[in-house]
């Protein structure tokens, strides 16, 4: 049986990916090898990337918003999940209004953000009718459309950190909050010695899902803000490709940022494992 | 998990929270859709008075009808379809091997893990322009069928697909299997014949999120089909230059199926976010 299935599986293993490989590692190689090339091997595209200030604006933006964005959404999603798994259990109809953020096309959702925070939008019509100034949300170079960008991207994603915590909290025994309720433990005490602690595998899961995609932020900003209101890696290294023609200045671009995606995704897990957190794939 | 105690708050202030928590979560989800809404069923004038209507004073289908009217709206949606059904037909094929290898052999669980953190790790920007290059290199760059397309929302669903399908296969009880092999079936009879069928659930969630995971995509579609678009990269120019009416009534369009695909699929989609390969 096992011998006779052997070469099937290796068949089954190699199609798809060869299929992946073709597709996404090959490219990827490929683009690395361009970022050196500039009629011929050479290390003029990464010099003009290091001399440009937007590049460096970019690569700042690229820590700032992921890093905001993971401290929003965590909060946010674990008010959510202990909120939704809390007992009388919340009706079905505000799980679904939770989630829907996530639901709706990530395309559909900016252009709703836009709608909202455009200088003539919802929001500062809301603000102006409450008596309040209206603000510039999305003003090109401003700290406040760093904000939105941060909000907005948190929007969308915190459903998934949201389900992620909800799973982790629906596992722990309630047995221990029987006993906790028992001991004449009060809300804030049962939350720091019970749940907190043995929800921390699921958060540190949901750290690592969510950092590593953060990381790649494009659509978030492109939309809101244009390539170069905030301008964040990706979003540099389209506006290279496209508006500058130096498509081998934008391979550099997003060579810098596989890196940085890499080095900071292989250095969470491994400080995770240290910590002896458990996986967060199985 | 519906039995037992849970963590809950107490006290007065713990009730007001959650007597005002539902209808904030609710109103904070139906009042951006309904000004979407809104705005797909009134005339572009109203959407760009100032102060902003917050109710509609009149109403018209010109939108909506130009969505179905408008040539290239409607090429833009039947390539989007096209690609979404591609990329979840080939996503689900290729899933369906990796995930029976992954569940049948620890050296395929380490190649599934490997690929799902590959695909992870990759910046979308990094494989897209390259791969643009190759694209133009054999022709299929920006074509009409947007094939290209096609392939790389397969290869990108691929981990995902098979995540969903692994658990499926792996509960598939071997003595089945082991009753074919004894009866002269071969492997990949046995694979066709015994696991696929038992596997239809499963195979059906994959199909769906492939579907969707493709119907979504927009930095891809916006850098290889850059004139043959669909409709991702089509929404973003239309909310860029400002076709508010035509852009709000396309926006619903995108959202409808993908609502409905992620509140059914909901309890599925735990793991598959667990695996992370949604995005």
């Amino acid at each position: 049986m096992e011998r006779a299935s052997r070469s099937l599986r290796i068949v089954f293993i190699a199609v798809p990916g060869a299929f992946m490989a073709i597709m996404m590692l090959a490219p990827a190689l490929q683009g690395l090898m361009l970022s050196f090339d500039s009629c011929g091997p050479s290390l003029r595209n990464y010099d003009l990337l290091f001399g440009d200030p937007m590049f460096w604006r970019a690569l700042a933006n690229n820590l700032i918003i992921p890093a905001g964005s993971l401290a929003l959404e965590l909060v946010l999603g674990l008010l959510l999940a202990l909120y939704l798994t809390s007992r009388p259990k919340p009706s079905g109809l505000v799980e679904v209004a939770a989630v829907l953020p996530f639901a709706i096309p990530e395309i559909v959702l900016l252009t709703l953000a836009r709608y909202l925070f455009m200088p003539r939008g919802y929001v500062n019509a809301a603000l102006t009718e409450a008596g309040f100034r209206p603000l510039g949300w999305l003003l090109p170079n401003h700290t406040l459309a760093l904000g939105t960008v941060i909000l907005v991207d948190a929007w969308h994603v915190t459903p998934v950190v949201m389900l992620v915590l909800m799973g982790g909290l629906q596992s722990i025994a309630p047995e221990l909050y029987e006993a906790a309720a028992l001991d004449g433990a009060g809300t804030f005490a049962t939350f720091r010695h019970i749940t907190l602690p043995l929800l921390f595998p699921s958060i540190v899961a949901a750290v690592v899902l969510r950092g590593v995609d953060a990381l790649r932020i494009f659509s978030t900003t492109l939309v809101l803000t244009g390539a170069e209101g905030v301008p964040v890696l990706s979003t540099y290294a389209y506006q290279q490709w496209t508006d500058a023609q130096q498509p081998h200045v934008a391979m550099a671009a997003s060579v810098i940022l596989a890196l940085a995606i890499t080095v900071l995704g292989l250095a969470t897990m491994a400080a995770l494992r240290r910590f002896g957190a458990a996986e967060p794939v199985r | 998990m519906n039995h037992g105690e849970a963590f809950t708050a107490r006290g007065k202030g713990a009730t007001i929270i959650r007597r005002v928590a539902a209808p904030a979560i609710v109103l904070g989800a139906a009042i951006p859709i309904y000004l979407l809404v809104k705005q797909a069923i009134t005339p572009e004038t109203e959407s760009f008075a100032w102060p902003p209507f917050w109710l509609p004073h009149r109403i018209t289908a010109a939108h909506l009808e130009s969505v179905f009217t408008v040539g290239e709206l409607r090429a833009s949606i039947l390539r989007s379809i096209a690609v979404a059904l591609m990329c979840g037909v080939s996503a689900t094929v290729m899933g369906a091997m990796l995930g029976y290898a992954m569940a049948r052999s620890r050296w395929g669980r380490r190649a599934g893990m490997t690929a799902l953190t590959v695909t992870r790790l990759l910046p979308m920007i990094a494989v897209a322009l390259p791969l643009a290059l190759a694209l133009i290199t054999t022709g299929l760059y920006d074509r009409p069928s947007a094939l290209g397309l096609a392939l790389v929302h397969s290869a990108l669903a691929i981990p995902m697909t098979a995540l969903v399908l692994f658990p499926a296969f792996l509960a598939i009880p071997l003595e089945l299997e082991e009753a074919a092999f004894l009866d002269g079936a071969s492997p990949l009879r046995i694979f066709l014949a015994i696991d696929l069928p038992l596997a239809r659930g499963a195979l059906a969630a994959a199909f769906i999120l492939g579907f969707i995971l493709s119907w979504d995509e927009f930095g891809f579609a916006l850098l290889l089909q850059v004139t043959n678009r669909t409709l991702p990269p089509l929404l973003y120019y239309y909310t860029v230059f400002g076709d508010v009416g035509p852009a709000s009534a396309l926006a619903l369009l995108m959202m409808i199926p993908a609502i409905c695909v992620v509140v059914a699929l909901l309890p599925m989609l735990r793991g598959a976010l667990m695996a992370g390969g949604f995005r």
